[in-house]
């Protein structure tokens, strides 16, 4: 199944990898040139007394890499119910999903992982390692939110009644917005192992719109 | 080899049939006619496991499909309407993706046929011709070499060509083993050359199952030119009377002197009847009405 999806999704992930470490690139690049103007104490002064985060470009970014990841990977397999190939191969189809879905998951994680890495050497290279702590768990919700943006897109694309995936599509949106609902830095640090149980969860969302599929509900 | 049980089916109020029984035996190729709306297309979604009727089962190898062991359908090839594919996987990726699923794979039959199409191994399948597609289907199904095959509408967007083409090996595959296929197609004159066993599907029922031979042995298609002003519809064994300036056309399972018999016993006075053999196609528009 991995062959499947690999083929399926490897150019898209080529270029979600060049835009995303590009992305990152770009912003550790803007901080040294704000350094060589400025020096690297106005730098620090702004990050400890105005709450400066200096990625904000990269706030959207892992929830459009999720949406965008989901919709490739799932979308051919509606177009003319080719997803029942799929659900026909040779074992349960619980565990065809559950493949395609751990593709889709680990390739994002990995992604997203490379970005903060890339992220942390590049910061730890101007600011002290409490700036750098402030900076990456003031982002990791936002990477949160690309990885349960994969799954509800996954649940939303695979529904097999339209009625139903505009309620859902309403659902996931809400769901979304927790992500996003404070704009401070590290907001969401006393509920970041709740919202990593709620991402978990949610990887058996798409399968229940599989089971509705599977039921041939129209 | 396949048994369906008493299956119902509705969408939503709309009844598409109530307590429809069939079997097919193993080594038997058995077509499903009917019109469109009849329940074709719902008769394989359940059979293939994707429809779960209101009531009833389907049966294959004894096992009902809905909570099927998944590895039995190893045996059990499915050709989906339109012959649809991977079609972001180029001939030589889809074969080595189904490969690991199935144990009795042979790659050595799906070459063969693809190297007839005169494409190379790394064509992608979604820029390939609606007919060379339903050949990369068909090689895969027979790479597959599975018991029972589940085709529909075999025939969909398909040029004579291809449609005979898809027809010869589809055939010769089947027969060379007793394997036991269910298929449907709009086109009946594909059918004719390839089911041994035919359903003709009225609106919420089936209106009959027997050997094509038989069936083409036994119906025969009538004119007659009324003197009178009778009615022919409404009477028993006689399917959809078609009146034209007094000349009715219908057909009957009736030989024609039995006809005589019936027509004489219901008071109906007509000139010149004759009979003749028809072609499935006929025979289904006879038994299912044009309208």
């Amino acid at each position: 199944m991995f062959y499947k999806e690999w083929i399926k999704t490897r150019w898209f992930y080529l270029v979600c990898i060049l835009v995303t470490f590009s992305l990152c690139g770009y912003e550790i690049l803007n901080i040294n040139r704000l350094v060589s103007l400025k020096g690297a104490s106005h730098l620090w002064e702004v990050a400890m007394f105005r709450d400066a985060i200096f990625i904000d470009l990269l706030h959207y970014v892992p929830l459009l890499v999720g949406i965008v990841a989901a919709v490739v990977q799932f979308v051919p397999e509606l177009v003319q119910k080719r997803l029942k190939l799929t659900m026909h191969l040779p074992q349960g189809y619980v565990r065809s999903l559950s493949e395609m879905l751990a593709f889709g998951f680990v390739a994002l994680l990995a992604i997203f992982c490379g970005n903060l890495v890339m992220l942390i050497v590049g910061l730890n290279s101007v600011f002290a390692g409490e700036i750098v702590s402030h900076i990456i768990l003031t982002a990791v919700p936002w990477y949160m939110a690309g990885l349960f943006a994969y799954e509800l897109v996954a649940w939303i694309c695979l529904e097999p009644v339209w009625r139903r995936r505009i309620l859902d599509i309403l659902i996931a949106v809400a769901c979304l917005r927790v992500f996003y609902m404070s704009p401070l830095p590290e907001a969401y640090n006393s509920m970041l192992p709740w919202l990593g149980v709620v991402v978990v969860i949610g990887l058996a969302l798409p399968l229940t719109s599989v089971v509705r599929f599977k039921e041939g509900r129209e | 080899m396949i048994d369906c049980i008493n299956l119902t089916h509705y969408y939503g109020k709309r009844c598409i049939y109530e307590n429809l029984s069939f079997s097919v035996p193993r080594g038997r190729i058995l077509g499903l006619l009917g019109k469109n709306g009849t329940g074709k297309t719902t008769t394989i979604n359940i059979l293939s496991g994707f429809l779960k009727p209101r009531s009833g089962e389907c049966r294959i190898f004894g096992q009902n499909i809905i909570g099927m062991n998944p590895e039995l359908r190893r045996d059990i090839g499915l050709l989906i309407e339109g012959h649809v594919q991977y079609s972001f996987m180029t001939i030589r990726q889809i074969e080595r993706f189904y490969a690991r699923f199935y144990p009795k794979w042979d790659k050595n039959v799906y070459y063969d046929l693809m190297s007839m199409l005169k494409v190379a191994p790394n064509q992608r399948i979604s820029r390939m011709s609606c007919g060379q597609r339903s050949q990369v289907a068909l090689g895969l199904l027979m790479a597959q070499n599975p018991q029972v095959l589940i085709l529909d509408d075999f025939s969909l967007g398909l040029d004579p060509g291809y449609r005979r083409l898809f027809i010869d090996y589809l055939r010769d595959f089947v027969k060379s083993s007793e394997r036991t296929v269910f298929l449907t197609s709009h086109i009946i004159q594909d059918m004719e050359k390839l089911i041994d066993d035919c359903i003709i599907m009225d609106y919420g029922k089936i209106l009959l199952q027997m050997p094509v031979n038989e069936l083409l042995e036994k119906y025969r298609q009538y004119n007659l030119k009324l003197t009178d002003n009778s009615d022919l519809s409404g009477i028993e064994d006689i399917f959809h009377p078609m009146a034209m300036h007094g000349n009715v056309e219908f057909g009957s399972f009736l030989e024609m002197d039995k006809l005589q018999s019936l027509l004489q016993s219901k008071g109906i006075k007509y000139e010149n009847l004759t009979s003749q053999k028809v072609n499935l196609e006929d025979a289904f528009i006879g038994l299912t009405g044009k309208y």
